[in-house]
């Protein structure tokens, strides 16, 4: 053990870096000055309702996508799995600059939509397409790899057992990729709540907690981005901190 | 039940089998005996009865895989509950009945990591059982447990089955296995070569193949010298050799013979010539030796454990083979005797190999 000793103290030290930041939040926030900018409560309500919205879009279609990468082998997979890795790996301001040619007020698809009804800049819609963007590719990756870790065999069981595909997902397929399936979807929450690249293109108003920080920053300084920079951490860290704990847990069985 | 199945894929497979209480289908590792299984259940594609077509779900089969593949989230006795419908509190004591009935209701509670190979094997039985299947399909279920409990296992297993009533096809590549079934089914280049009691294909089997299958481990060419009443009279590599032909055979017809090394007994009698202890190895209170022969055909002989060990290397000894345990086959290619059928011949001693 004493060999390793060293180990401890570079993985110790590596806490502590990680730790700083927040350590010096709490050391340099000015307590007793402290108060609210006008606009900040409407963009911790814009957060979290648009940031739920866009995270059950991207349950209902990723998943899906995410178990039929984990099961099915055909010829050109490759291409399928580089496809989703696109918008993972695209630096989230050039990925707003790209919606912003699709979906933008002149874009190839944003005009015809915005004939439909569909304004997709600058409105809650266009808020939460970028959110989508931003969290779907975590999740999909992260759930896929979920699916992947369920043994085949114990799916076919639940077949010759009597029950049907559904059934079988439900039962046997769900439960076991549960945690996989929470740690994405933590990380698609924290991806989502705290999207600023793609949504300071494509939807600076409305205005979320991310650009509220900016532009808090840019009109009053520093001082002014304190209590929604502690607002931000108490509304964002609980979901993800449990679902994470909960996957960290080793399973009963 | 008849079950006639064809497939391509692993391996080309066309096989026929009547199933009669515990079926075990043997062969070597490869020889597509899981493949066969599968495509029963309808896990891989294939054409035939029963069942063929069928979509997996509507298949009344209980498929108990190698290694049991309990649902590792689930209790002892929801894996069991698993293909039971109606409230919590019908399944649950619908399935406490069937883990009673195997002799496991103590462990309803527990998570499968927490149970033995053994028990594991009995709760895919009894969460096969619970969908009330016409056919059980058991793929090896002798390859994972431990030696020394091994024996008590299948016997429990055997019971569970047999109390059941549902015709039970076993795959294995263990003989052990196959002297236990009512019915050894030997699968060999993607058919079943031969079908019947174990008593019956231990005592007679039909060519090389199936003998080789059954573990004979002595085979070698002969030729026919002549005949002694019912019996034959062989040459093998300077051995004389008697046996009971499964047909007629003329003077100098060109044979090989098989010889299960139970069978042989090294005696200073009879049948058989001058051969040298080359080898010789314990197999626990068993002892296994190497003979070779002038002309260079060595025999293995597996001596019970109340026989004589002081032989030495180098000795000259004499084996002596009850004919009803010399097989002969044809030397084509695949090694069967035509129309040697399964007619039974004057033997009185049981076919079986004499236990270890």
């Amino acid at each position: 053990m004493a060999k390793a000793s060293w180990v401890y103290w570079i993985g110790a030290l590596a806490l502590v870096v990680l730790v700083l930041p927040f350590a010096g939040l709490l050391v340099s926030t000015p307590w007793l000055r402290m108060h609210f900018q006008p606009g900040d409560v409407a963009a911790i309500s814009v957060s979290v309702l648009y940031t739920l919205l866009a995270l059950i879009i991207v349950v209902v279609f990723g998943t899906p996508l995410a178990w039929w990468l984990a099961r099915c082998q055909f010829r050109g997979k490759v291409l399928i799995d580089a496809l989703t890795l696109l918008p993972l790996l695209a630096p989230p301001l050039a990925m707003g600059l790209l919606l912003a040619m699709v979906f933008g007020p002149y874009g190839w698809l944003g005009e015809p939509l915005r004939r439909l009804g569909l304004e997709l800049t600058n409105t809650p819609q266009a808020f939460v397409l970028a959110q989508v963007y931003g969290a779907a590719p975590y999740y999909i990756v992260t759930a896929r790899s979920a699916f992947e870790g369920v043994p085949r065999e114990l799916e076919q069981m639940a077949l010759t057992l009597g029950r049907g595909p559904w059934q079988s997902f439900w039962r046997v397929t769900f439960p076991l990729a549960g945690l996989g399936l929470a740690s994405g979807l933590a990380l698609a929450w924290v991806r989502a709540m705290g999207e600023f690249g793609i949504v300071l293109i494509v939807a600076y108003f409305p205005q979320g907690i991310p650009v509220k920080l900016w532009t808090n920053l840019q009109d009053s300084g520093l001082d002014a981005v304190y209590p929604l920079l502690w607002l931000f951490f108490v509304v964002a860290l609980p979901l993800p901190l449990a679902l994470g704990l909960l996957s960290r847990r080793q399973p009963v069985y | 039940m008849h079950v006639h199945y064809r497939l391509q894929q692993p391996l080309p497979l066309d096989a026929k089998l009547q199933l009669d209480g515990f079926t075990v289908l043997h062969g070597v590792s490869g020889s597509g005996k899981t493949s066969l299984l599968r495509a029963i259940a309808g896990l891989l594609p294939g054409h035939g009865e029963p069942w063929g077509g069928w979509p997996v779900q509507h298949r009344p089969v209980g498929y108990l895989p190698q290694g049991c593949a309990l649902f590792p989230h689930l209790r002892v006795w929801q894996n069991v509950a698993f293909a039971l419908d109606g409230s919590r509190l019908q399944r649950r004591s619908r399935a406490m009945q069937l883990l009673d009935e195997l002799g496991l209701a103590g462990l309803a509670d527990r998570w499968p990591r927490q149970i033995s190979g053994g028990q594991l094997q009995r709760v895919a039985l009894a969460r096969a059982l619970a969908r009330q299947p016409q056919l059980l399909l058991l793929d090896e279920p002798t390859s994972a447990l431990d030696p020394v409990t091994r024996d008590d296992v299948i016997d429990e297993l055997l019971i569970g089955i047999r109390r059941s009533g549902v015709p039970a096809l076993v795959a294995s590549h263990d003989p052990h296995l196959a002297t236990l079934a009512d019915s050894v089914a030997l699968l060999a280049d993607g058919q079943v070569i031969q079908q019947g009691s174990p008593a019956e294909v231990f005592r007679r089997p039909v060519n090389v193949a199936a003998a080789q299958l059954l573990g004979i481990s002595n085979i070698h060419p002969a030729t026919v010298l002549g005949r002694h009443g019912a019996l034959v009279e062989l040459d093998c590599g300077g051995l004389r050799l008697r046996a009971s032909p499964p047909t007629e055979l003329g003077r100098d017809s060109e044979v090989r013979v098989a010889i299960a090394a139970e069978a042989i007994d090294v005696e200073p009698v009879r049948n058989g010539g001058p051969m040298t202890l080359v080898r010789r190895r314990r197999e626990g209170l068993c002892q296994r030796l190497w003979l070779r022969s002038a002309a260079g055909v060595t025999m293995q002989a597996l001596l019970p454990p109340l026989a004589r060990n002081d032989w030495q290397l180098g000795d000259m000894l004499q084996i002596s083979v009850p004919p009803e345990h010399v097989h002969l086959f044809a030397r084509n290619a695949r090694g069967a005797i035509p129309s040697a059928g399964r007619a039974p011949m004057q033997t009185t001693a049981a076919g079986m190999p004499r236990p270890a």
